[in-house]
């Protein structure tokens, strides 16, 4: 803007350029029947142009193809063809000796541009539409040669030359230059250092990776963090390694030590390497920037950052590579590099430059756009988990927006603080919303963070609903559904007439915010494609060319044996973009989330199913990763720990270059769960401190893992029969669950509270807690976790003694339809267990009328116990089936349960003794 | 240090050595110093040291210590014998040569010389062929610029220099210039190790070559690569670090190293002018003009480092001094990037910020690297209102040199004047880092902080204290402590801040509405602790100011 270089024209002649203009002048040749000579159908010409057309518009590179790239190219097109094509084009390339010849060339490609008047033209006469996209590239072909000076021309002829001579000697040519240094290795040796090394350690880390993948299918699963670690140290020496190894490649100074790295000087030498077009770059960038979202840290920080480093270093004013930086140091935790990259792009570009949301028929005023530099800054700070830096400058970008009158930035930084608002824990947002500016204390100071946070949905919503954002309003209605979920709705005036309100969470606004969100992928579909999914089709097309297709149009003369890919070149990426598919396909995973918490298994599934198989493609693998993490625990739940830890295997080989994965995270919750159900107490201990180094705050606080960490905690102390201190970590938990208005999480520490209570044999302390967490599950309608609730409740009354048997196994009654339906195998042989003890203490219940009213149930949570090694309480099922059988007379049963008894009394003693003797014991 | 005599001899054969080389530029700066040098009164006539002596007594009136005698204790310098000329018969091909070298026609002295072997002749060959390249590397690059400003133009010549040079500098074939060509054209390839390598090797056996150590000092970019070099202690290498000094802000040091040359060098307009930009650096504004107004009346064509006067004239809005300074340097040579500086200086002092920008334009597209003109380009935008523009330009001062702290500093300005604060803070700290210890700096981050929007009294304070601890020339910065503690309730606090403001502006005489607001203050607050006899004292004193105010006051008492 302010620069005093000259305003970014849009094209330039290349050498590329010209080949193609020869091309298309070999496409359309002037005066010529509908088949031209070489072409020898309809369908040959036909595919012709299109990959003419597929040149002029992919963005799979910021570098144009050399003569070779695109000779090779030619030949994958059409075998018959290819011969007579590339010595057409090398001829004619060559025959350019003196700048007359290039004018001349470009006079004659006037020629084959029809007129305006296409009527006037022969039917059968190859005409090229100037207004095809063909057409527009030679006539902006012409008008950039016609601008050109006469010094322009002469580069142009100059580099035509370098252009070919290195095609035409592409073995030869490329040794030169490396003999040119060999005879200075010194210069070789600092120069190309360097790159040489990343290079090679990219490959090794590449292996290493591979490695290590290999190597994990025999590593326990509970080392793996210090295994990492171990890794890392490798990675360190490896890379020393190679270090002495390139430099003696470098030392010998071989042409062959050079070959790898031919991409690498390609981008250093001065000749023959031009850009592409403005709008291909831009494409590109817009590419990458979408991997790199989606791909996160597993997307390669150096190998990108050499390209954009090298795209800058021949653009300087094309500022979007700074964004493309800002990115990928973001996504790889770089927080300077980020925060310096973010400044510089805004710095230069005033936030206009690339932003699609930013219309500019709303004009660029001469203000620029700094609020979405802001918005920006501050979505940065919720990255790296710095809520409250992110607090004030999206507080900024609030006011600044109002300012400027920029609504559409408003909608979306309301949309961003309410996000902030509800992932991350704040206690009180006094002190931080509190200024006199801000829109919501607008409403009154009092509010507390929930109430805040609805106001500002709402406000967001209306907003992006009057500008016709259809992602944004989507997405509220995600963040909507998301707040529904877990929030009791209060009036929003403490004073005033009060409507009757029922102090519930509502199901059916969730799921009417969810569906509505799911509309949007109605809205795209009708929408014309956009200028990336144009892009990537020709890119995806040109990298799929060796594939012949046999298509519909085409079909006549199939070429040779080889398999007609029919909907190779059908099969064009949908027209839906991706952001769309990714939010539709979040709306499939809340739904999951939404009927885990409502308690339905079956339907949490079937969600996670259609999120994994259909929107996989186009989400990031952070969010795949939850949804397989989501399917595993469900195994887990539902059918043992064996299945569960064989899929988890196959979940890591896929995720295993996913940072601050879940899987890591779902490893060690199944661990636990494991070790606390086979009495593995010192196991569990550790994979406890292990899940609170992962919710420590170094990598930015985690509301949700922290709690997860000491809600294990408290189990674990639990199992190892320290109530007072379980006690003591739970109490402190449900203050920190208070504080930052954690509803749901509250009901299940209350919950843990009531078990506490209930092992250690104060079942009237329990009764309290455990009606507590009943109405905190009636409140935000957690069924199953109401029935398990219930459940407890049951097993607290019924260890008063016989006399309260009957209402325990009133309990018991009310909540087993659901328990039955939808509870996991733990929940399910519990409510067995309780059931036939109510059973047996109930006086009025004989066991020899009945035996099968109380053995059928105990039968059952057996064989649930042992799927889940639970000994403790496969034991005690065992016990009472061996004293029923007992009571009944029925011998051999009674053995055979007393045997499983002493099986599972030994493993779990067998347990406990292997935490004394092997601290670290091997898992299979 | 050598003795006067044998400075000037080395340094008279020098400028003849480096003439013959075509070093033109080098040449230059030894004549200069040559000049520098003290005359022996005895041996010349008075007009011939009559300037110089009339001069002299000005610049003694700033000289505050003496040093200039006292030579650094323990360092012994070596001399460096003259380098004796290995042709003495100059060939008729190297007359031709430097004829066509001198007419600016390189590539035909190149091709002269093609078959010379002699030494000279082969740096000439080099030299020419590397200059060669530049030239077209510049034509290049103004040819070649694609639509996003692409400038990839290279000198072409580089590797085959390099290729010849190394293999004669393993031969040891190669004398002190060709390894200052050497260490060019590898700095220019980007091998900055070896360069430094070869250049220390340049300046330890031919250290008359002030190119060369000027090569040296753009690569020394830290005290440490400075350190590690393993120079000869020889009194070049005094400028050298004088100069380097300058480059890594250590201002003071520089400058005691440029007053101990001047005691040699004592009419040396090269270190006149250096003392000058370190001066100013320094803020010593009075003194820099006085400089200047010196090196003026000596040598009035002078183009070199006349940006920075007018600065200080901008500065001290002397308006005609500056239209001066501006008509001369335009009459001398109008397309130099520190006469448009200039010209863009006094227009925009007379408030014609457009007419300033298109001069700052100017001056960068004759050098796109000109540090200050972009900076002072930005400022004109902020005056103009234009933030994006002026943001632009600052950027790209930034991104030229990350360490230029105005550059931050006008970055931080113009968002703070977008109502962004939390988003300047980010530049006021980058700025503040570089420059810990001005008070201009602290205030204005201070005066982010204490935003309407922010309101973060505490940090405020905390970068008033820095302000008033570094010498805060403009003393904003106790006046706002005591106001802010005095807002914030902590009486005891505003009235030791207050205490002190008052105690500095009796110092400095100065009087004014924060005078009375001390006073008014500091009475308030003895009367209620009970002191009424100090209050009776500040109420005394502010019967001096307002009237009816300050009685009333002392009514109540």
């Amino acid at each position: 803007m302010a620069g005093i270089l000259k305003p970014p024209g849009a094209f330039a002649v290349t050498p590329h350029k010209v080949s193609v203009c020869i091309l298309i002048q070999m496409y359309a040749p002037p005066a010529m029947m509908s088949v031209p000579f070489p072409f020898s159908s309809v369908a040959q010409h036909n595919r012709f142009g299109l990959y003419l057309f597929a040149l002029t518009k992919s963005c799979d590179d910021i570098m144009e193809p050399k003569l070779d790239e695109l000779i090779n190219q030619l030949r994958e097109i059409g075998d018959v063809l290819y011969q007579w094509l590339t010595d057409q084009l090398i001829s004619r390339l060559s025959s350019l000796s003196s700048p007359d010849d290039l004018f001349n060339l470009f006079s004659d490609l006037r020629a084959i541009l029809g007129g305006a008047d296409l009527s006037a033209v022969d039917d059968e006469q190859v005409v090229l539409d100037p207004n095809s996209n063909l057409g527009m590239f030679v006539r902006r072909c012409l008008l950039a040669f016609n601008l050109l000076c006469f010094e322009g021309v002469c580069h142009l002829l100059t580099s035509i030359g370098i252009y070919c001579k290195e095609a035409l000697s592409s073995c030869s040519a490329y040794e030169l230059p490396c003999l040119d240094d060999s005879s200075n290795e010194l210069e070789a040796l600092s120069e190309y250092e360097n790159m040489d090394l990343e290079n090679i350690v990219f490959e090794k880390v590449n292996k290493e990776i591979e490695a290590r993948k290999k190597a994990s299918e025999e590593v326990s699963f509970h080392l793996h963090a210090p295994k990492a670690l171990f890794g890392l140290v490798e990675d360190i020496k490896v890379s020393a390694v190679s270090k002495s190894q390139g430099g003696d490649k470098c030392r010998e100074a071989s042409p062959s030590a050079h070959a790898p790295n031919d991409a690498m000087r390609e981008f250093d030498s001065i000749s023959g390497a031009f850009l592409r077009t403005n709008w291909q770059m831009q494409g590109y960038l817009m590419e990458q920037a979408d991997a790199i979202e989606k791909h996160g840290s597993s997307f390669s920080l150096n190998a990108f950052e050499l390209i954009l480093r090298q795209l800058q270093k021949l653009a300087p004013e094309l500022h979007r590579v700074h964004f493309l930086r800002y990115l990928n140091s973001l996504y790889h935790d770089d927080y300077f590099a980020a925060l310096e990259n973010l400044h510089r792009y805004f710095d230069y570009s005033a936030g206009t430059e690339g932003f699609d949301f930013a219309q500019p028929s709303i004009g660029c005023n001469s203000f620029g756009r700094y609020e979405i530099a802001l918005l920006c800054l501050g979505m940065m700070h919720f990255h790296f988990g710095h809520p409250k830096q992110a607090l004030d400058v999206l507080t900024e970008a609030v006011c600044l927006s109002q300012q400027h009158s920029n609504d559409t930035c408003l909608a979306y930084t309301l949309a961003a603080i309410s996000n902030l608002l509800s992932e991350i824990g704040i206690s009180t947002t006094t002190g931080i919303l509190g200024s006199s500016y801000s829109p919501i204390t607008s409403i009154g100071t009092t509010l507390s963070v929930q109430q805040q946070l609805f106001v500002l949905l709402k406000e967001s919503f209306r907003r992006a609903e009057s500008l016709k954002l259809k992602r944004l309003v989507a997405a509220n209605h995600l963040a909507m559904a998301k707040f529904d979920l877990t929030h009791v709705q209060r009036p929003l005036l403490s004073f005033g007439p009060k409507t009757a309100m029922r102090l519930r969470t509502c199901p059916t606004n969730v799921c009417k915010e969810l569906r509505l969100a799911s509309h949007l992928i109605s809205d795209f579909v009708s929408e014309s494609s956009t200028m990336t999914t144009d892009g990537a089709f020709s890119t995806s097309w040109l990298k799929n060319l060796q594939k012949p297709m046999g298509s519909l149009v085409l079909t006549q003369e199939n070429v040779s044996g080889k398999d007609s890919n029919a909907f190779q070149f059908c099969a064009q990426p949908s027209s839906i973009p991706g952001s769309v598919l990714q939010l539709v396909g979040s709306s499939y995973l809340l739904r999951a989330t939404a009927w885990e918490a409502y308690g339905s298994a079956p339907l949490t599934r079937v969600n996670t199913l259609i999120y994994a198989t259909c929107f996989s493609d186009g989400s990031s693998l952070s969010d795949v990763a939850l949804a397989h993490m989501k399917l595993i625990q469900h195994l887990a739940v539902f059918k043992g720990y064996k299945e569960a830890f064989s899929a988890l295997k196959i979940a890591e080989e896929k995720f295993l270059s996913v940072s601050k994965s879940r899987i890591l995270l779902l490893k060690l919750q199944l661990l636990h769960e494991r070790s606390l159900h086979r009495g593995h107490l010192k196991l569990a201990q550790k994979v406890c401190d292990e899940l609170g180094v992962m919710a420590s705050s170094v990598t930015g606080v985690d509301m949700d893992l922290k709690t997860e960490a000491s809600l294990r905690h408290a189990r674990t102390l639990l199992a190892a029969n320290q109530f007072s201190e379980a006690a003591a970590v739970a109490h402190s938990l449900f203050c920190m669950c208070y504080k930052f208005n954690l509803q749901v999480e509250n009901a299940s520490v209350l919950l843990l509270l009531a078990e506490i209570h209930k092992k250690s044999g104060n079942a009237v302390l329990g009764i309290p807690y455990a009606l507590a967490s009943l109405s905190f599950c009636q409140l935000l309608n957690l069924d199953l976790l109401k029935a398990s609730a219930t459940l407890t409740l049951a097993e607290l009354w019924l260890s008063f003694g016989p006399n309260h048997a009957k209402m325990a196994s009133n309990l018991i009654q009310q909540a087993l339809p659901l328990i039955l339906g939808h509870g996991g195998l733990e929940l399910r042989a519990r409510a067995f267990i309780a059931e036939a003890k109510c059973l047996l203490s109930d006086p009025s219940f004989s066991v020899s009328q009945n035996p099968e009213a109380v053995l059928d149930p105990l039968r059952q949570a057996s064989e649930e116990l042992q799927v889940l090694e639970y000994h403790e309480l496969a034991a005690e099922a065992f016990y009472l089936i061996a004293i029923v059988s007992d009571k009944l007379g029925r011998l051999a049963e009674r053995e055979e349960a007393a045997a499983l008894f002493k099986e599972h009394v030994l493993a779990l003693e067998n347990e406990n003794r292997q935490d004394e003797v092997d601290p670290l014991p091997s898992t299979p | 240090m050598s003795s006067k005599e044998s400075c000037r001899n080395e340094l008279r054969s020098a400028i003849r050595q480096l003439s013959n080389r075509c070093l033109y530029s080098a040449a230059q700066w030894a004549a200069e110093q040559l000049v520098g040098i003290e005359q022996d009164p005895a041996k010349y006539t008075p007009t011939n040291t009559r300037f110089q002596r009339g001069s002299s007594s000005i610049r003694r009136r700033f000289r505050t210590n003496d040093i200039t005698s006292t030579p650094v204790a323990g360092v012994s310098y070596v001399s460096t014998p003259v380098m004796e000329e290995d042709e003495v018969e100059d060939s008729d091909f190297y007359l031709l040569a430097k004829s066509y070298f001198d007419c600016r026609e390189y590539r035909r002295a190149a091709h002269v010389l093609r078959d010379q072997t002699g030494r000279r002749s082969v740096f000439l060959r080099c030299y020419a062929l590397y200059l060669a390249g530049e030239k077209r590397k510049e034509e290049e690059m103004i040819e070649l610029e694609g639509p996003l400003g692409k400038s990839n133009a290279v000198n072409r010549e580089l590797i085959s220099l390099e290729r010849e040079l190394s293999t004669s500098w393993k031969n040891g074939t190669v004398d002190p210039f060709g390894l200052y060509l050497y260490g060019i054209v590898l700095k220019d390839k980007g091998n900055e190790n070896l360069a430094h390598t070869v250049l220390v090797e340049s300046v330890n056996s031919y250290p008359w070559n002030w190119n060369a150590w000027s090569e040296l000092k753009s690569l020394c970019t830290s005290i440490d690569i400075l350190n590690s070099l393993n120079l000869n202690n020889h009194w070049m290498k005094d400028y050298f670090l004088a100069s380097a000094y300058q480059e890594l802000r250590m201002h003071n040091e520089s400058l005691t190293k440029y007053e101990y040359l001047q005691g040699t060098f004592s009419f040396s307009n090269y270190i006149q002018a250096q003392i000058a930009k370190a001066q100013y650096s320094l803020r010593e504004f009075e003194q820099v003009e006085v400089i200047f107004e010196e090196l003026l009346r000596n040598d009035p064509y002078r183009v070199d480092d006349m940006d920075m006067y007018s600065n200080v004239l901008y500065a001290k809005e002397c308006f005609s001094a500056l239209s001066y300074l501006a008509h001369r340097v335009f009459m001398t040579d109008k397309y130099r990037p520190e006469s448009c500086c200039i010209i863009g200086n006094y227009y925009s002092l007379k408030g014609q910020h457009e007419k300033s920008v298109v001069y700052f334009r100017r001056a960068l597209k004759l050098d796109k690297n000109y540090l200050s003109a972009w900076t002072l380009m930005g400022h004109e935008y902020v005056e103009m209102k234009n933030t994006p523009a002026a943001i632009d330009a600052y950027r790209r001062a930034v991104d030229i040199n990350p360490r230029d702290y105005r550059a931050w500093y006008g970055l931080g300005q113009a968002y703070e004047m977008m109502h962004m604060p939390l988003y300047a803070l980010h530049y006021f700290r980058k700025s503040v880092f570089l420059q810990p210890n001005d008070s201009r700096l602290w205030i204005a981050m201070a005066q982010c902080y204490e935003t309407e929007q922010l309101h973060m009294l505490e940090e405020a304070i905390k970068c008033y204290r820095r302000a008033a601890n570094c010498n805060d020339s403009e003393a904003i910065a106790l006046n706002q402590l005591a106001k802010l503690h005095h807002a914030l309730g902590r009486d005891e606090e505003a009235a030791f801040y207050y205490k002190k403001d008052l105690e500095r502006m009796e110092a400095e005489e100065r009087e004014g509405p924060n005078m009375v607001e001390a006073l008014i203050f500091l009475a308030t607050h003895c009367r209620a602790h009970g002191r009424f006899e100090e209050a009776e004292v500040y109420c005394t004193r502010l019967l001096d100011y307002t009237g009816p105010v300050s009685f009333t006051y002392l009514k109540n008492l």
